[in-house]
């Protein structure tokens, strides 16, 4: 392109404590051009948009606007310097107008009285740039979804941007609504605006960008044109991967079937899930961000109520109305968001680890200390918990360690099945590798397994099964040794080549 | 296991003072105060006045056991105690003459523990605001007394049961004194020893985790108001039969002197810290100070301000321990 960069990335690079998130990553982006961003889950694109919004400071690089390179030292001065974000999680405040909303940050006003003239006026305004046909009138929370999206986006373009980051801006948005969406992007590039578009709907990405960036594992990939690119040849780039790790699998004799789910529904995230899991086999859970891993797992353990669908445990149909109901039937969860529903902070290791099985400690609702103890010890042993002492409070460990003993909370219980919803996110080297000796061994003792991470060469090494989900259906279901483009093409719903 | 030895734990760096600063600090406030009493008045280390001290604290000490409970579990608070003690003492003295003194005493404490129930259903299992639900359910609750009373006064009949409770074992210490000491014992050891006091404390400190761990979350924290409600009974009873008067407006006060002595004792109002014990020395310390002020006949008024500057000076702590442990 001949277009001058409205913005100019330049050897990026940024590691949090033991993760290299991006390394020396260049991003060009024209005036008036819309530039797509892709990659699978981790590839680094979330960090490169943090580090442009002023959110994260690169390690290494620069950053250049217009030409001049500049320091975003946070959210307030990148959009200063004209940088809008529109993030999938909408910034919206529902009891106020779409008028209020778009100038929540600038309402006219007169001698500190809202000017409501000026203000309808003034949104109306960005509204017709925009080509969006919204009263400034109605109530943010009256809208749909599509709409409170185009008042986010106005919103932003409000403020004046050079440059808009839309990020996964379709992924809840009907065939009809993209198109709309569409629109007012073109009405932002032929106003000057650079967008860059983010998503996993490659076929989109060809539609509306001129340009994309493939990340992966942190790094640039290449940055092409979209003219003759097709979405399978994006699919090789963004997978086609150096094995860094290595994953050992156990080999271990697979029984019969303990877990089956049917037909389970949920409005809204998920649609006629039929899984089965048996004894000592490990059944990966695939797919992208928001592709309803999480919630399907949170369905089964009760955590979330499922509208429709059975599950059934060693042949036992078994209700499960909440956490109690599955830890009775022999289900346990290692949940995604430890800090939110893994750890009890303020309690020590010992407690996090009794938790669960407290009445099997006590008598008459008297704990006794002494078979507690033996067996937080025990437990805290068997996972090489360190410390190994269990008196501290568990938010004194590291992640890996707070991982090991939510782990351990989880074997004490003696499971029939046992779901890892992202076991080893934010989890260290060692103490990764410590994990993944446990659940070779908890497989191998015969406990049914389903694994959900987004790091596909852990799922393909470790699964012997693959269950690939896309927008909350089962996209494919592939037997160990699938290769990872087959997986991503199920997972971005590609028909597999 | 053949496991890789993980790396060195990062262990967050804490000073001596928020290590043991939360724990000493009553302690020694308290011994503090006692050296500062009985250097102001010759009166205040006697046996007649610090018994007098205990008299005064039993019966708000025990509503205190089940305010602990309610603070735990990040219940927040119980505003409807002042309505709960009316009932138990209320019930006490106006079913007294037709049944005898003991099976009114239980029925004051069932129903205030009926009200404690319906407050627990509403906090733990409707999901209701604890403050609002326990003042609204506190003013119905009164309401309901008072239409039971018809808004006056009721009179004892029992002078013996007066003299049981005031009478005094061994000549020193007086039975309501020990009923006090006995629930707190009782409570301290429920709170560190039970499941559910364990669970009390899961569910203050973490509710998701706590839910995802297969804990009845939701009968923790009705628990915590039914025992409170059932305790504030006991007082109302003990309270009207020691009285042997009774008035709708008898609990006035209770609420606030609870949450003060459950604030100043170092439980968290975030949940999940704090013990029965701590509680009562948090109590202790309050009734030495008012005692010394009393006895220094310093007024009614600026007692309250220096009451109300504990509280915030409290809290303030509470609040500071937790920046520097790092917690949130």
């Amino acid at each position: 392109m001949t277009t001058a960069s409205a913005l100019r990335m330049t050897g990026i690079s940024k590691s949090f404590p033991g993760i290299r998130a991006l390394s020396d990553v260049d991003l060009d982006v024209a005036a008036g051009e819309v530039h797509a961003i892709v990659g699978e889950n981790g590839a680094g694109k979330s960090t490169l948009m943090k580090v442009l919004a002023g959110v994260y400071q690169p390690d290494k690089g620069s950053i250049e606007l217009d030409g001049a390179v500049v320091r975003l030292a946070d959210p307030i001065e990148a959009r200063r310097r004209g940088i809008g974000m529109v993030y999938q999680e909408l910034n919206l405040v529902p009891d106020l107008t779409v008028a209020e909303n778009i100038l929540l940050g600038s309402t006219p006003s007169r001698l500190g009285i809202v000017d409501r003239r000026a203000l309808r006026e003034q949104a109306r305004a960005v509204l017709d740039e925009l080509d969006a046909r919204i009263h400034t009138d109605d109530l943010v929370g009256s809208l749909t979804v599509s709409q409170q999206q185009i008042v986010e986006i106005a919103k932003v373009y409000a403020a004046r941007p050079k440059i808009v980051v839309l990020d996964e801006p379709t992924s809840s948005l009907s065939e009809h609504e993209t198109q709309a969406l569409f629109r007012i992007i073109g009405r932002m590039t032929s106003a000057g605006i650079a967008v860059i578009y983010i998503s996993h709907r490659l076929r989109e990405v060809i539609d509306v960008a001129q340009r994309v960036t493939v990340l992966r594992d942190g790094r640039l990939v290449e940055t092409r044109t979209t003219s003759g690119i097709t979405a399978a040849e994006m699919i090789r780039l963004m997978v086609g991967r150096d094995l860094t790790e290595v994953f050992p699998k156990r080999e271990v004799e697979i029984g019969d079937v303990v877990l089956a789910v049917h037909g389970l529904s949920r409005a809204d995230a998920f649609d006629d899930i039929g899984l089965t899991v048996r004894s000592g086999e490990i059944l990966g859970l695939a797919g992208l961000v928001g592709a309803g891993r999480t919630e399907v797992a949170r369905a089964i353990f009760g955590l979330d109520d499922a509208d429709a669908g059975t599950i059934e445990v060693d042949g036992q149909a078994v209700r499960i109305q909440g956490p109690r109901d599955a830890v009775r039937a022999g289900i346990a969860y290692v949940p995604e968001d430890r800090k939110r529903d893994g750890i009890v902070p303020q309690l020590s290791i010992k407690d996090n680890i009794s938790l669960s099985v407290l009445d099997r400690v006590a008598v008459g609702g008297w704990i006794r200390p002494g078979a507690e103890r033996t067996l937080a010890q025990q437990k805290a042993a068997e996972l090489t918990v360190s410390p190994p002492a269990i008196a501290p409070r568990v938010d004194t460990l590291s992640g890996g360690n707070q991982q090991k003993v939510v782990f351990a909370k989880w074997l004490a219980t003696k499971p029939r099945v046992l779901i890892l919803d992202e076991p080893t996110r934010g989890v260290d080297v060692g103490a990764k590798a410590d994990i993944h000796t446990i659940i070779g061994e908890l497989a191998a003792q015969g406990t049914a397994i389903i694994l959900i991470s987004s790091e596909l060469p852990e799922v393909l090494a470790v699964s012997d099964r693959i269950v690939v989900l896309h927008e909350g259906r089962i996209a494919a279901e592939l037997p160990r040794g699938a290769a990872e483009h087959d997986v991503m093409h199920a997972a971005t719903g590609e028909v597999s080549s | 296991m053949n496991a890789l030895a993980s790396p060195p734990t990062r262990t967050v760096e804490r000073g001596l003072f928020s290590t043991y600063g939360a724990r000493l600090g009553l302690p020694a406030g308290i011994v503090a105060t006692m050296l500062v009493g009985s250097l102001l008045s010759d009166r205040f280390l006697t046996l007649q006045n610090l018994t007098n001290v205990l008299i005064n604290m039993s019966i708000v000490g025990i509503i205190v056991v089940g305010m602990t409970f309610v603070f735990v579990t990040r219940g927040l608070a119980d505003l409807s105690v002042p309505a709960t003690v009316a009932v138990g003492g209320l019930l006490v003295l106006g079913l007294q003459p037709s049944i005898g003194t003991v099976p009114a005493a239980l029925v004051g404490v069932l129903a205030a523990g009926i009200a404690g129930a319906v407050n627990g259903w509403l906090v733990g299992y409707a999901g209701l605001n604890p403050v609002i639900t326990t003042l609204a359910s506190g003013t119905i609750v009164l309401g309901i007394a008072q239409v039971f009373v018809g808004g006056v006064i009721v009179y004892g009949s029992d002078p013996e049961a007066q003299a049981f409770l005031t009478g005094r074992v061994f000549g020193v210490v007086p039975v309501i004194v020990l009923i006090f000491l006995a629930i707190v014992s009782a409570g301290h050891l429920v709170l560190s020893r039970t499941v559910i006091g364990r669970w009390s404390y899961a569910v203050g400190s973490n509710p998701f985790a706590t839910e995802a761990s297969a804990v009845p979350v939701r009968r923790v924290r009705a628990f915590a108001f039914l025992l409170t409600g059932t305790l504030a009974g006991v007082s109302g009873v003990l309270l009207g039969v020691t009285l042997q008067t009774a008035r709708p407006g008898i609990g006035m006060g209770y609420e606030f002197d609870a949450i003060t002595a459950v604030v100043v004792g170092g439980v968290s109002l975030l949940g999940g810290s704090g013990t029965v014990l701590y509680a009562f020395g948090g109590l202790l310390f309050v009734q030495l100070l008012t005692n010394i002020m009393v006895l220094q006949g310093v007024a009614t008024e600026p007692q309250g301000i220096v009451k109300g500057a504990l509280i915030a000076g409290a809290v303030a702590i509470d609040i500071a321990l937790r920046k520097r442990g790092g917690r949130e």
